[in-house]
Formats: C-alpha cells, structure tokens, sequence
C-alpha cells in the first residue's frame, strides 16, 4: 500500500522524509514504544507506529531500515528527531490519533 | 583541523581495542617465584632481592592461599620477625585474574584495588602466572608497534574506494543516548554504499546497535570496535564495569537489570543480548563483576558454501 494512502487515512500530518514518499510500499506495520521489539523484527517495507517520541525511536526505525515511522497521540517532535529521519532517509510523520485508534484505521484500509 | 585532532583519538582507541582483545595469558609474566606455607620471611625476602620483584604469591599444592608484598616484608621487618612462617604475614584473601580473562578485565583490576600485582590462576585454580603494570605496557607497546607497523604499511598501498575492508573504534558514555547509535549509522551506510545485501546490513546494524544501547545503558562506558573485511564484520563491545554477575541470564530473553529511565527510553526489556545472538553468526560474551563485559559479535558476509568453494 502506498505511503500516501496511510498518511491520509491516519490524518498524519507529514513532517519530513524523501521527495518520492507518497509512492513509498509498505507491506507491514509494526505498533510499539518498546524498541526493543522494534530490533527484534524481521519484516521489511516496515511503518513503524509508535507513542514514544525520542531519537531512539528514529534510530531504532533506521536501524530496522523502515520506510516511514509516525509519532502518534498528538506527542512533540524535537528538532534533533527530524535531522535524524533526514539522516536515516526515514519519512516522518505524526498524528493527533492516540496508537490504538490509529491501528485500528489502518487494520480497516488494509483489510483485503 | 579537526581531522587531525581527531586522528589521534581514533589511533589510541584502536589500540586500546588490540590491548584489550588479548588474553591476560599472553600478557603475564609465566615465571613466577612463588613460595609454600612453610616459608619463612627472609625466603620471600632473598626472593625479592634476587630477582627485583615486589610480591610474592604463597601457595598450597598450586593453589594461591596468600601473598606476600614488599609491605608485609617491611613490617616484618620493623618487628624483626624474619624468621617467622610466611602464613603470620601474608595478606590471606588474594584477588587473582583468570588467565583466559580479556585484558581489559586487567586493566579494570589494577583501577579497582591498590594491589601492585596479580597472581593469574587456570581454570582449576592454580597458578600460572603474574601480572604487573610493566607486563600490561609491555603489551601497550608491543601493540602500539605492530599499530604503527600496519599504519605505515596502509600508506603505502592506497585503498580502493569500494573495499570492505574498514575498522574504526568508537567510544561510548554511560547514559549518553544521544550518541548512542551513531557508530551503527555510520557502519548501516558503509555498508549499504558497498552493495552488502540490506538483509545482511540490517543484522549488523541491529547487532551494532544493541550493543551500542548496552553499553550506554548498563555500562560505565565502553568501545565499540569494528572490524570488516569483504568475508565478516566483527563487532567487539568492551566496557570497563560494572561486569555481569550471570551471563546465562543475561541472555535469557526478558531478563533484565535497567532502571525506569532506561526504560523510558523504548529500551531494558531484557531483549538486547539475546537479539545480538541471535543476529549473528558467531557470538561471545564474558564478563566479571567489577571489571566488564566483552561481546564479540561475528557477521558473515558471505554464505558459507561460497567461503569453502574458494
């Protein structure tokens, strides 16, 4: 599915990430704020959900090699987050949707 | 400008890493003047004399039950009891090094106690050495040698731009997250510049990165050192304490020893060590309280059929 579809369906207000994003695949979504997890996944064409807004979020995304990651429940965006998604060629976004309710409006988009 | 301070910092670090990739066994001195219970001072002290030594391990059928230093000696001396059995003198409660011990576990030893030397024992605890300070800048020097030697040699014959072939240190603080990461970026885009296989690369960089977190996290501060060439990364992680009590619990998935902070972070979930082994192809872990942890970390590059065709 194509990154501009979820970004719409999330009401995702997109922060930075590169020219071509809209037309990003994601394949798979992963929900967390324990990064720990994050490591342990193997998927690809990963988005990346998450309420913890820190750095470590972003590297942790980067590290994975997922495409995008969206800061969810309406948290702050530091400055330093959006050098490092620039640096990590990762798209950013964040929404005002707390994780769960944003789950739940990309389980309906993605459903066959 | 910077570049140039910065040289010399990666250099130290680089030999810091040989240095502590040695074994307290290649380090230590192998003869050792040692002497039994029924010893009497002024043995230790012909002992000392002859040889320029300053401690002297006591020892009961191999094993170190005591050791006498110059301090004892002088004491003994003071109250004219050179005559007297070793055991009235020696200091009874010896810390010794294991001698398939990193050297780094050394180092963190002679920052932890006043002692002057340590009697190195094998696994069935009998002496099989000593280890000074002079043995561990002997090895500093040796290395710092074969360093340059290297160096020198790198000069000579310019790197092709495309070679895999890349080590650098990069070093850490405790609960310095910010930078936490960093040495895993740079080593993701080295590698993905090259053409190594994402999947590949994600596993070095998950590796990497775990055991950057670790030793921002748990560590009183660390290196990390990379090693590539075109058939393996090696990840090295050396910190200098506090040192795991039980490894094998620490690579029990779930188990962990982070505080609140640490895991309000995203991390200490008790996942770290065991993704790292899990990631790679060969993995190693020791650790001593009050002295540190190394891991090593080993990547192949290649699929091992290819490796056994050439």
């Amino acid at each position: 599915m194509e990154l501009q579809r979820i970004a719409h369906a999330l009401d995702a207000e997109f922060i930075c990430g590169p020219d071509d994003w809209e037309k990003i695949n994601i394949e798979t979504v992963f929900a967390s704020d324990l990064m720990s997890d994050v490591l342990m996944s193997d998927r690809d064409e990963l988005l990346l959900i998450t309420s913890l807004s820190t750095e470590q979020s972003i590297r942790s995304a980067g590290i994975v090699g997922s495409e995008a990651i969206v800061i969810a429940n309406n948290k702050t965006v530091t400055e330093g987050m959006i050098e490092l998604a620039q640096d990590q060629d990762v798209a950013l976004f964040c929404t005002s949707h707390p994780k769960y309710e944003a789950c739940v409006r990309l389980g309906r988009i993605m459903e066959p | 400008m910077s570049e140039e301070h910065k040289q010399p910092l990666q250099s130290s670090l680089r030999v810091q890493e040989l240095v502590y990739g040695l074994r307290i066994s290649e380090v230590m001195t192998s003869k050792v003047f040692a002497v039994s219970r029924n010893c009497t001072m002024r043995d230790v002290q012909t002992i000392m004399k002859n040889n320029s030594i300053t401690g002297v391990p006591v020892v009961d059928n191999k094993r170190v039950v005591g050791i006498v230093t110059m301090n004892d000696l002088m004491n003994a001396l003071e109250q004219g009891a050179m005559e007297h059995n070793v055991t009235k003198w020696m200091v009874g409660e010896v810390q010794t090094l294991a001698e398939d011990m990193p050297l780094s576990f050394a180092i963190s030893a002679f920052g932890k106690f006043s002692f002057r030397q340590f009697p190195v024992v094998n696994k069935k605890n009998e002496l099989t050495g000593i280890l000074t300070f002079r043995n561990i800048n002997h090895a500093l020097i040796r290395e710092l040698s074969r360093q340059l030697r290297e160096m020198e040699q790198k000069n000579e014959q310019p790197e092709e731009p495309e070679s895999l072939k890349f080590s650098k240190v990069y070093q850490l603080n405790r609960y310095d997250f910010e930078n936490g990461g960093k040495a895993s970026s740079e080593i993701k885009k080295f590698l993905k510049e090259r053409g190594v296989p994402p999947k590949l690369v994600r596993r070095v960089a998950v590796a990497s990165y775990e055991l950057e977190i670790n030793l921002v996290a748990h560590s009183i501060g660390g290196m990390l050192g990379f090693d590539i060439n075109e058939n393996r990364v090696k990840i090295s992680s050396h910190d200098r304490g506090p040192g795991i009590a039980d490894t094998e619990k620490a690579l029990t998935q779930g188990y962990s020893t982070a505080n609140e902070w640490i895991r309000s972070q995203g991390f200490g979930a008790g996942m770290g060590l065991p993704n790292v082994k899990r990631v790679s192809d060969e993995f190693a872990i020791e650790s001593a309280l009050g002295m540190g942890t190394m891991v090593q970390a080993i990547i192949n590059l290649k699929p091992e059929t290819e490796n056994e065709n050439k």
